[in-house]
């Protein structure tokens, strides 16, 4: 298994169009960091001048911690768009460039190598939100220092500096967990479709779905909490006043469970499947 | 050693017509043997080495493939499928690092030297002729020392210097593993001078079986014969003919051959080449023209 | 707001109004004050506003006669326009008049409740009234309507009798309900517009607490 494990990080890694997605990742956060900068400064005065009235203001709301949520905000679309794009491709060129009938031909369990798949494919996914992590706390808190942050939930939450850059990282970590989940759901779509193109569409339409079923209201208080796209905004609970772990930690272990299912059904399709 | 008894596989394009590509196949190739199968597109040749392979499952029958080593059989499919952004040694290498072969650059060396690949090329093998990819597919065919090596068409691409070299790689490999060889081709006089034994595969059956020179001697009843002066020969007129410059096709038993070169010979006349024209659709499918 | 400003109005024009000056308690209290010449606080500031979290801020204040206030913080923070105002100087800006409304003990304190009118259109408040104790010479509590920003109410406490400043001041006012884009920052906010247009303006509470008074007198 450490073998294939191996062998799968080293395919990934060379090949170019990991690292076309990395950039492309990079440049849409740069994109968004300029974009939040010029968002971020008419939203504060848009929210400031109504309590101006009332209060005079000491500080800058406009800063790195600010800027890193707004990076937050807005990449839960285009970053799994990526992900599974580069995920799925991970076995639909294989299926095309016919490399699957080469490897099964070698003495390798079936289910031990798509397994191998899923797991390189979410160390991936991990190491991309880690680097966007890594790269837009450095970017802004390099450009534009350190802060309070105010975040409008049901109310406006100011969180002091320390606060509000810890509350950030635990949101990257659900974030990951939602990342994951897509990732593993292209590799299972790739399993089942085999195409490159139909596996593409039929992956960003997955990630459309999910996004659109967000919020909407399901009838009930369990759907609204644990369906499959429901949970896909854990992250936010991070900027609640109050942090719900409790709901957090319930997210997160149904997340994983959904997870391993849609693993387990792509390992299954694939180990039963006739290859060519 | 290869036995399969009673090999039978359907294919449902759709629910009410299922398609029969194996039907009661029973074969088997001995260690160290040469068999080659033939057939016309669609007999289900590719099928059978899938099965073969492991690729694709049989609806029934019974396959026993002898091996000692852990990889019990080797192949390549169709064309060689190689990750073509990568080099030939990084090829390798993804191939043996994922059986635990060693994957030290002088281990990954000898496997191209074996097949005849140069060691120092770093591009990538979409860079390679069809040549040198089915040389690369062969050596990856047989890391862990398999003791059977399935090839389909092996030869479909190449030019004929590309496929006097595969041969020779081929029979080569061959003798120095103890391989049990499997091949298909549609270049039949590559096969007599390859195969101890033939299977005649048609719409799923196998039709014929034996030895190769025995069963393309009975689909021959034609021969093209070159030779310089030929419109001058009488003893030609023995036989039904078409003559077309010094090159004549004729209408004869492969018994009766050797009496017509003798007779040219007698004749002074000087032949230069007499190749079989096997009768194809008695071949692949016992009926002839 | 126009009934106070018509009432203001109609009591400026009584004869009573051009007879009653300002009080005498309340000239005590600013010339008390007046004596003061700078003073430095450490601030901590408390939120008590329905829509807003904020945890405790903290801030040094200092304050020179003739200057502008200046806080010193690490933090971002809210600082309530009006609760600084201990000495309520704004009222005092320009002319105005008072009305003594009653006078009642509390504690062994006389308290003094009356209203200040400004007697100028520049005022930024159109009436105030204050509840000076007129024993230790200081403002305990104050309701101030503003022209434009609603009015609000400060509650002072002070920790020994001889205090000019309070320790602890509480204000309420007034606050209009903040319209965020829906789109901004958060989860799609889930707006009640029912309750948007019944319940437009909230109150609020800010409570300062002050420590650690560095106070220049003049004379010292």
């Amino acid at each position: 298994m450490k073998r294939l494990l191996i062998t799968e990080c080293f395919k990934l890694f060379r090949q170019s169009k990991t690292y076309y997605a990395i950039a492309s990742i990079l440049i849409i956060e740069g994109i968004i960091l300029i974009s939040a900068y010029f968002e971020g400064t008419n939203i504060i005065n848009l929210l400031l001048d109504n309590l101006r009235k009332t209060f005079y203001f000491n500080g800058t709301l406009l800063n790195g911690n600010l800027l890193q949520y707004l990076v937050l905000n807005t990449l839960w679309f285009h970053l799994p768009l990526i992900i599974m794009i580069v995920v799925s491709g991970m076995l639909t060129a294989e299926y095309k460039d016919k490399t699957v009938q080469t490897v099964l031909l070698q003495p390798v369990r079936k289910w031990q190598w798509i397994l191998s798949k899923y797991i390189v494919a979410i160390g991936f996914t991990v190491v991309m939100v880690g680097l966007l992590f890594l790269t837009s706390y450095w970017l802004c808190r390099g450009f534009f220092g350190e802060g309070d942050l105010v975040v409008y939930l049901d109310g406006l939450s100011f969180f002091p500096a320390a606060e509000a850059a810890t509350r950030i990282q635990w949101s990257f970590l659900a974030g990951t967990i939602s990342m994951v989940f897509f990732a593993v759901s292209s590799l299972t779509l790739a399993v089942i479709l085999k195409d490159v193109t139909k596996t593409w569409i039929v992956s960003a339409l997955f990630l459309i779905v999910c996004n659109v079923l967000l919020k909407i209201d399901l009838g009930t208080d369990w759907l609204n909490q644990y369906a499959l796209f429901k949970l896909n905004d854990t992250w936010q609970y991070f900027f609640q006043y109050e942090i719900p772990f409790r709901i957090i930690l319930l997210n997160w272990i149904v997340s994983v469970f959904y997870i391993i299912i849609i693993a387990a059904v792509g390992i299954f399709i694939f180990h039963k499947r006739d290859i060519g | 050693m290869i036995e399969v008894i009673g090999v039978n596989k359907n294919y449902l394009v759709d629910k009410t017509h299922p398609i029969k590509a194996l039907e009661n196949i029973n074969l088997k190739i001995e260690k160290g043997e040469f068999v080659s199968i033939v057939g016309p597109s669609g007999a289900g040749k590719s099928t059978l080495f899938k099965i073969l392979l492991g690729l694709v499952t049989p609806d029934s029958g019974e396959i026993t493939i002898e091996a000692t080593s852990v990889k019990r059989i080797g192949g390549i499919i169709e064309k060689p499928a190689l990750y073509e952004y990568l080099s030939a040694i990084e090829n390798l290498r993804i191939f043996a690092g994922m059986q635990g072969l060693p994957t030290t650059r002088i281990a990954l060396e000898e496997h191209l030297i074996r097949v005849g690949l140069p060691i120092h090329r770093k591009d990538p093998v979409a860079n390679f002729s069809m040549g040198m990819k089915q040389r690369l597919g062969i050596a990856i065919a047989l890391l862990n020392n398999p003791s059977c090596l399935i090839l389909d068409e092996p030869f479909t691409g190449l030019d004929p210097m590309g496929v006097v070299s595969l041969r020779s790689l081929i029979k080569k490999l061959t003798a120095e593993f103890q391989l049990a060889v499997f091949l298909s081709s549609h270049l039949l006089e590559d096969l007599n001078q390859l195969c101890n034994r033939l299977y005649v595969l048609h719409k799923g059956r196998l039709i014929r079986q034996g030895n190769t020179q025995a069963i393309m001697n009975a689909c021959t009843h034609q021969y093209l014969l070159t030779a310089n002066n030929l419109s001058q020969s009488t003893s030609l007129h023995h036989w039904q003919h078409q003559l077309k410059g010094d090159t004549a096709e004729i209408s004869i038993q492969p018994g009766q051959v050797s009496d017509l070169l003798a007779a040219l010979t007698n004749e002074k006349i000087e032949i230069t080449s007499c190749i079989p024209q096997p009768d194809l659709l008695l071949l692949f499918e016992g009926e002839s023209v | 707001m126009s009934k106070i400003f018509i009432c203001c109005w109609l009591l400026l024009f009584s004869p009573d109004i051009f007879s009653q000056g300002v009080d005498e308690d309340l000239i005590k209290m600013r010339q008390r004050l007046d004596s003061v010449l700078s003073f430095q606080v450490n601030l901590q500031l408390e939120t008590d506003i329905s829509f807003i979290n904020m945890p405790v801020k903290r801030a040094l204040m200092r304050w020179e006669k003739g200057k502008t206030v200046q806080f010193t913080t690490k933090d971002f923070i809210l600082l309530p326009k009006r609760g600084l105002d201990f000495s309520l100087r704004t009222l005092f800006e320009y002319p105005f008049v008072t009305l003594v409304r009653g006078v009642a003990t509390q504690n062994g304190q006389i308290i003094k409740e009356m209203n200040v009118i400004p007697a100028d259109r520049r005022a930024d408040f159109s009436i105030a009234t204050i509840w000076l104790n007129t024993s230790l010479r200081r403002v305990e509590a104050a309701e101030i309507s503003t022209q434009k920003d609603g009015t609000y109410f400060l509650q002072m406490h002070y920790r020994l009798a001889k205090d000019i400043f309070p320790d602890r001041v509480a204000v309420k006012f007034e606050i209009e309900k903040i319209k965020i884009p829906l789109n901004f920052m958060g989860k799609g906010t889930q707006v009640d517009k029912e309750k948007l247009k019944v319940d437009g303006m909230k109150s609020g509470k800010i409570f300062l607490n002050m420590s650690d008074y560095l106070i220049r007198m003049i004379g010292s």
